[in-house]
């Protein structure tokens, strides 16, 4: 079981690398203006069912429930983005978005390896809310990587454009349009996940009294993501703010639940394994 | 090997050209004429608007630059009033680099351009069907198509667009994508600007076209099958619309700032493209710059597609060492096909001897054999013989390609050969005949085996 843990994980590893080599391939060709990439998008479904294979057999060996712990919930939000992407470029022909996600996936697989696996039991807090929390925030994640990168696409392409340059021809970019529909709806989605797991955090944070500092800047950083994010969807209803300022918006917000793992990931405690 | 003789747009200008243009009805007759003497084996014209060229291979020991000139004659007849060195021709080598040039588009007027690949495959399909292509024109025109593609897979010479309308056409749904459900305005006439407008609506939007003259309005909104609104709605439409097109020939600018502020407020928004291809400009430049706003007027559009040109320039360099490779290719081809003439004699020779050893066989101790026994032995024969001349057949083609100094050459080979197998006499005695030639040891059978991409029907395989 171990050995298989561990092969799934190389071979994961190996194919987001070969997806994410795919992807930049197929973004620099020029002479294939529009269209579908052909093996990237393959390569990277073979990559995220061999992470769901060395997620589900390593949680198995550890016994350890994958949402329960901060190690698995990395994982499982990179294959939230690789699923969102997959289901995302069938839609709306948005198959560039694969040359972000992919490399985020391959990060977020192999940053897990460095995150701790022991979940601190007897916290004293709802065990089902807890589960809800987590599976929230780790949906979220993955849904706002997948905004990140069409949001940071919707930037490169808006830039292009603007500088009347004959790069804005023949690229493989996706239209300004469909980037930007995709961001805001993915936004969309993953708000009230966001909304929940602020919340819920909050509740913990009350009933445990955590008053350390990490603490404190995790939950601060809740609120901000939460509050930039809102802006930008509020924004976009209420002024129409949509394009490059929505971009950034975006952007902005999607940083911010980066450092909030990332706050997570460094606690006291957090390393392991 | 070929020759190519004609003119283009870089050896004649329009006025000469359109002289020497043919139906595509009378290319038949022009082709059989040019293969009825007795020079011409076979002969394929690529007939466009930039250039008119008889491609022709000769007859089993015609010279090259008599079927040049046999070509010159027959296309000088087309245009008697042209200058009589409005004609070029080239032999060998340099017309098969040619060929493969204009097959590649390396040799069109607009570097890249995708249409003459096609057009190359037509002029072939008419040559095919009108009887005058065989295995040198099959083969040499297979691997001009063959270089084409990989010239268009393996460099970006036809990536982009390349005229003002269609570089417009293509930045606008680089903003908007799907164009079904989006709106253009045309404002003010004009041919380009029109051509923008039907590309566009063309690719799915709903055209808006708003003018001063009322008239002029409706016919144009007719024309383009769009919607005639007045003048006084110019600023309301502009809020409703995401493409738009001014063309008109007002002396300052028609749309100011204020007037796209008040549209985006309108569109909540959403981006808008306008196509400025006015001089003096119709949109104030003030607009540049704006959030969801892409403002591109006549040197703008210019610039993306002279730099698009150039970018095909840097890629025509890559492109011309691809077509140099696959030339070098073929001429490793060409020179082994001068064994086939010898390899066919010889494999003729020695399976004929055989099988009036065998037939005579046949007739005396084995009499008794039934019908599959004898097929089974012919069988074997034919394997024998393949077995047998497999290796001279090897060492005859390496000898076309390779001239290495200590073996001998190629026509050093034929002699010998023919002289020892006495491949210069008639073989023909009655007792000869007993057994024919299979289908598969046919010259035009051999001629088959090179078939590439291009299907050649048997009885069009010119004999050399």
């Amino acid at each position: 079981m171990d050995a298989l843990a561990t092969v799934a994980f190389f071979l994961g590893v190996i194919a987001y690398s070969a997806a994410s080599t795919l992807f930049f391939l197929d973004l620099a060709r020029q002479n294939v203006p529009t269209g579908r990439s052909a093996w990237g998008p393959r390569v990277l479904g073979v990559a995220a069912l061999l992470h769901a294979v060395h997620v589900s057999v390593a949680s198995l060996i550890l016994n350890r429930c994958p949402v329960e712990s901060l190690h698995f919930g990395l994982s499982f939000s990179a294959l939230v983005a690789v699923a969102a992407f997959l289901v995302l470029r069938r839609l709306r022909n948005l198959d560039a978005v694969g040359v972000i996600v992919a490399p985020a996936a391959l990060t977020f697989l192999v940053a897990a390896q460095f995150v701790g696996v022991e979940v601190s039991s007897d916290l004293g807090i709802s065990r089902p809310l807890l589960v809800l929390h987590v599976t929230a925030n780790v949906l979220g994640v993955g849904l706002f990587v997948v905004a990140g990168a069409a949001g940071l696409l919707f930037l490169l392409q808006e830039r292009r454009l603007q500088r009347k340059r004959a790069g804005a021809l023949g690229t493989r970019l996706p239209s300004l349009d469909a980037l930007d529909s995709a961001t805001h709806r993915l936004l969309l989605t993953g708000f009230p996940l966001l909304t929940f797991g602020v919340v819920t955090g909050a509740l913990f944070s009350r009933q445990l009294e955590i008053s350390s500092g990490a603490a404190l800047a995790r939950t601060l950083f809740g609120f901000l993501t939460w509050a930039v994010l809102a802006a930008v969807l509020v924004l976009r209803r209420v002024a129409g703010m949509r394009g490059r300022r929505a971009a950034y918006g975006t952007l902005a917000g999607v940083l911010c639940v980066l450092l909030v793992v990332l706050v997570y990931a460094v606690r006291p405690g957090g390393h392991g394994s | 090997m070929i020759t190519v003789v004609g003119l283009s747009h870089k050896s004649a200008p329009i006025e000469v050209r359109e002289q020497f243009a043919l139906p595509a009805d009378r290319v038949p007759d022009l082709l059989s004429r040019l293969v009825a003497r007795p020079e011409v084996g076979e002969a394929l014209l690529v007939s466009t608007c930039n250039r008119v060229e008889l491609v022709a291979a000769a007859r089993a020991g015609a010279p090259l630059e008599a079927v040049a000139h046999a070509g010159r004659e027959v296309l000088a007849a087309l245009a008697p009033a042209a200058p009589s060195d409005a004609l070029y021709a080239l032999t060998g080598g340099a017309a098969v680099k040619h060929l493969f040039a204009v097959a590649s588009s390396l040799a069109s007027l607009v570097l890249g351009e995708p249409q003459i690949l096609g057009q190359v495959k037509d002029a072939y399909e008419l040559a095919r069907k009108t009887g005058t292509v065989g295995a040198v024109l099959h083969r040499t025109l297979s691997r001009a198509l063959h270089t084409a593609k990989l010239v268009r897979s393996h460099t970006a010479i036809g990536s982009g667009q390349v005229s003002v309308p269609s570089v417009a056409a293509e930045l606008a749904r680089r903003i908007f994508g799907d164009l079904r459900g989006h709106s253009v305005l045309l404002v003010g006439s004009g041919e380009m600007a029109e051509t923008v407008a039907r590309l566009l609506q063309s690719s799915g939007a709903r055209l808006v076209v708003v003018g001063r003259t009322p008239e002029k309005v409706a016919a144009l909104a007719a024309a383009v099958g769009g919607e005639a609104r007045a003048w006084s709605e110019l600023t309301a439409t502009l809020g409703e619309v995401d493409v738009i097109i001014t063309s008109t020939s007002a002396p300052t600018a028609i749309i100011e700032l204020e007037h796209v502020k008040q549209a985006q407020k309108k569109r909540r928004g959403r981006s808008q493209f306008y196509i400025d291809l006015a001089v003096p400009r119709d949109v104030s430049p003030k607009v540049q710059g704006r959030d969801g706003v892409f403002l591109y007027n006549i040197d703008d559009l210019s610039q993306v597609v002279s730099e698009s040109l150039k970018t095909r320039g840097r890629e025509a360099a890559l492109a011309q060492e691809i077509i140099d490779a696959e030339v070098r290719s073929f001429d490793r081809w060409a020179g082994a096909e001068q064994a086939t003439p010898l390899i066919v004699a010889l494999r003729e020779r020695i399976r004929t001897a055989l099988g009036v050893e065998l037939g005579r066989s046949l007739k005396g101790r084995l009499r008794h054999l039934g019908q599959p026994e004898r097929e089974a032995l012919d069988t074997m024969l034919d394997a024998a013989v393949n077995r047998l001349l497999h290796l001279p057949t090897t060492r005859l083609r390496e000898s076309a390609v390779l001239a290495e100094l200590d073996a001998p050459s190629l026509s050093d080979l034929t002699l010998a050969i023919e002289h020892v197998f006495a491949l210069d006499e008639d073989a023909g005695d009655a007792e000869l005949t007993l057994s024919e030639p299979r289908a598969s040891e046919t010259p035009s059978a051999l001629a088959r085996s090179d078939a590439g991409e291009l299907e050649v029907p048997r009885h069009q395989v010119m004999e050399k």
